[in-house]
């Protein structure tokens, strides 16, 4: 197989698509993380969207339905996690492993009449720019609107949290919802949105694998991704941009797994598959060794339940 | 103009706890009032309900003869009531210009010029753009006095606010706070320190378990007459016996205790060598941050100091580890009772188990032997009258000073030979510092030693029988506490001599 040019484009462009999950499931639970709560469901929450978008778009034959039910249905989910959390004070952890082991069920139930049936074609947008530019044309064009929203939201985010009231208000909360409940901030109300928010970003990154990246309903499609796109939040120690590059060398890493079989480079699959977890471990390490840095970049308060006193 | 805020009829109870009982208090502006009383007496829970955090079950609060209805801190802060609390409510990862925007409408740039008028206007010197982790103690409180004064407020609440002051520090506020009452604004000081109330406050209120027990001027006041309503009896005044210990053998002697660090945030100690004798207390002064905390850990056992000699009941121990110099009869009282001593979210018993022993038989075949340990609190806790009898409770639930009965309790039931601590009394009220006191002259009536590293001189001149100054990591010669003045150590520890 010849590396030319044109090859590499198209390469960059497939680990491009394969990130865009990664991106959108890891942007959401940034967000939710950022106010302190550490929500495990990523992966039940994906599950959920990609069977609701399929499922919808078999059902209305509307792709747009689908896309916009596969988000709702995120943020049904995650407001489940959000009212035993945060109204009913229970175990960030433990109830979000419950999320992802109740969304995988509950998937696998709701799709068993959708194994099979065919996917519909999503529309990509500035196809013909693609095939005409050499090596830049795969990369930049060609893609779905989804795609293009993926690589917008990092530095959305990042703008939000850096440049508005509302985004440093997130971030207070997550470093001190006493203090900031102190300060008259509405810990609860920014944090249910905050969760709601991570889930509707889940819902449509599930939605992504189900109508666009490979359209059909598997069982189980989600294949972990869930739990890559939590190890990135980490990865990139909350900052956005950092998720975005990380995104893309997880997702990249997918990809070359294929290539490197096809070419016969005998490296084990499961190594690979390990990859973005070792990956996220040497980055732990590496930001512990300076625990002034861990504690400037870690949201104080993750995972801890908050009790407003009365 | 003036501002008159009026409490009426204030109540608040908790399950298990009347936190305030019928408050009524009157304030006004171009007056600095104290809120006086222990731990526990409702000073807090008052100060919560004027800053809206929580809400009382009774009573009114009528700020200009305006009733206010406080359900949240929004309507404290619409009403401008301004609120300085004792563990501070900053935002810690983000910066100090965000800390004082988070809650603001106004826009960045008109923000950063108020704050610099108000950073000038006062004197206070910081960085608006680093992160509040950063900060001292005091500049912590600062941005938090800023905070307030964004919002010119008509009264300003400050809860405990020296708890975590240096000297100097404190200095700066009161003289902070005497201007903001010149201005016009009315301040309330919520504190158990007596003196504080003498040298700042015009008026003071004592409140004792939930009442107002009495309000007069403080310059009618001293003292003594503070502490008894405060605590609602007479102190027994504590004097020490007469120490005939001068010619008794030596328990523990210290030679050649150097200590070289890189950190800048630690002190370097410079040759101490130092002797205590059987049933005697040596007094080590010196203002905060000038070796204690090193001297403290080296003699623990916590950091090794190579090339050093510590003696202790004719054994070299220099080289052991604070478990194994415990087992040789010595016992430990850091001075932060919460990180240090105590873990916070330990049951009482659990606590008490940390500090294991071989001969306690805490431990059974790798099994916790929770009947013993359970019997074994509870006789702590009753010895050494500590304000429950429940060894099932988080340690974080009691106050200051139960907390540290509970750990020289613990540290004494193994009747120790020599017992150092670090500023036992750190931050307790008067009762619990009584207490504490009478406790560290018993153990030297029993004939056992103790060494008393502590920040404040009167306590030092009440319990020693020699002191010593340590002074940027040096110890003074070690006198006898006779010819001892507070001026003398007060020269020592300013880094003076005085011979």
């Amino acid at each position: 197989m010849s590396l030319d040019i044109s090859f590499i484009g198209i390469l960059i462009g497939s680990i491009m698509a394969s990130s865009v999950p990664l991106i959108l499931a890891a942007s959401g639970e940034l967000i939710t993380e950022r106010s302190g709560v550490l929500n495990l469901g990523v992966e039940g929450m994906m599950i959920i969207g990609a069977i609701s978008g399929f499922a919808l778009m078999v059902i209305t034959d509307n792709l747009f339905i689908a896309i916009v039910g596969s988000m709702l249905s995120g943020v049904i989910i995650s407001l489940i996690f959000g009212f035993l959390t945060q109204s009913l004070l229970t175990n960030h952890v433990a109830t979000g492993l419950a999320l992802t082991i109740f969304g995988i069920g509950l998937s696998a139930m709701l799709g068993k009449n959708f194994v099979g049936i065919p996917g519909k074609e999503f529309p990509i947008l500035f196809s013909s720019l693609k095939e005409s530019i050499p090596f830049f044309g795969p990369i930049l064009f060609g893609h779905s609107i989804v795609l293009y929203f993926a690589f917008a939201l990092p530095f959305l985010t990042n703008y939000f949290l850096r440049k508005t009231k509302l985004g440093l208000v997130v971030r207070g909360v997550g470093d001190s919802p006493v203090s900031a409940s102190n300060q008259g901030i509405n810990v609860i109300l920014i944090r249910y949105c905050c969760i709601l928010y991570g889930g509707a970003m889940c819902g449509l990154a599930g939605a992504y694998l189900s109508l666009i990246y490979t359209p059909q309903w598997i069982e189980n499609m989600t294949a972990g991704r869930g739990w890559i796109a939590l190890a990135l939040v980490v990865f990139a120690t909350w900052s956005p941009i950092k998720v975005l590059i990380g995104a893309l060398i997880f997702g990249g890493i997918t990809i070359l797994q294929l290539h490197m079989q096809a070419i016969g480079f005998r490296i084990p699959v499961q190594f690979l598959s390990a990859l973005p977890y070792l990956m996220t471990i040497i980055v732990l390490v590496v930001i512990s060794r300076d625990s002034r840095k861990i504690k400037l970049n870690t949201p104080t308060s993750l995972g801890r339940i908050f009790y407003k006193e009365k | 103009m003036t501002t008159d805020l009026r409490i009426s009829n204030i109540s608040k109870v908790y399950p298990g706890c009347i936190a305030n009982d019928n408050v009524s208090l009157q304030f006004k502006s171009g007056k600095i009032y104290a809120l006086l009383g222990e731990n526990g007496a409702g000073k807090s829970t008052l100060v919560k309900i004027l800053s809206g955090v929580i809400r009382p079950d009774n009573g009114e609060v009528y700020l200009n003869e305006k009733n206010l209805k406080l359900s949240s801190p929004l309507d404290a802060k619409k009403n401008k009531i301004g609120m300085v609390f004792q563990h501070f409510n900053l935002f810690e990862t983000l910066s100090i210009f965000e800390n004082l925007s988070i809650d603001t409408n106004e826009d960045n740039k008109s923000l950063r010029v108020k704050i610099n008028e108000i950073l000038k206007k006062y004197n206070f010197s910081i960085d608006l753009d680093v992160p509040v982790l950063n900060l001292s103690a005091g500049q912590k409180q600062k941005v938090e006095i800023i905070r307030c004064l964004l919002r010119n407020p008509k009264v300003l609440i400050m809860d405990e606010p020296t708890s975590v002051l240096t000297e100097q520090e404190t200095e700066e506020l009161f003289i902070s706070l005497k201007k903001f009452c010149d201005e016009g604004i009315l301040i309330i000081y919520i504190t158990h320190k007596l003196k504080e109330v003498l040298s700042l406050c015009d008026e003071v209120a004592v409140m004792r378990k939930g009442k107002v027990v009495s309000v007069s001027q403080t310059q009618n006041e001293k003292v003594e007459t503070l502490a008894n309503k405060m605590v609602g009896q007479k102190l027994a005044k504590i004097k020490k016996k007469d120490n005939i210990s001068r010619n008794k053998d030596e328990i523990f002697k210290v030679k050649h205790l150097n200590f070289y660090s890189e950190d800048p945030f630690e002190t370097n100690l410079v040759n101490l060598n130092f002797s205590v004798k059987k049933g005697e207390c040596l007094g080590i002064a010196g203002i905060s941050g000038n070796g204690q905390n090193e001297l403290f850990q080296i003699l623990s056992g916590e950091i090794i100091t190579p090339d050093t000699s510590i003696i202790f009941r004719n054994k070299e121990i220099a080289k052991l580890n604070p478990k194994q110099r415990r087992e040789y009869l010595m016992a430990f009282s850091p001075e932060d009772r919460i990180s240090q001593a105590a873990v916070p979210e330990l049951k009482i018993y659990e606590n008490v188990a940390l500090n294991n022993f071989k001969s306690s038989n805490f431990f059974e075949k790798g099994l916790v032997n929770e009947r013993k340990i359970k019997e074994h609190s509870k006789k702590i806790l009753s010895d050494f009258s500590v304000n429950t009898d429940n060894v099932d409770l988080k340690s974080q639930f009691l106050s200051g000073g139960n907390l540290q009965k509970l750990i020289l309790g613990r540290e004494l039931i193994t009747a120790p030979e020599l017992l150092i601590c670090y500023n036992p009394t750190w931050g307790l009220d008067v009762g619990a510092i009584n207490y504490i006191h009478e406790t560290l002259i018993k153990i030297n009536d029993q004939e056992k030693s103790t060494i008393l590293i502590s920040t404040d001189t009167e306590e030092l001149l009440k319990l020693s029988d020699r002191i010593a100054v340590i002074y940027k990591g040096k110890l003074s010669k070690i006198m006898h506490s006779e010819e001892v003045t507070p001026e003398k150590l007060g020269v020592l520890m300013g880094g003076g001599s005085i011979d």
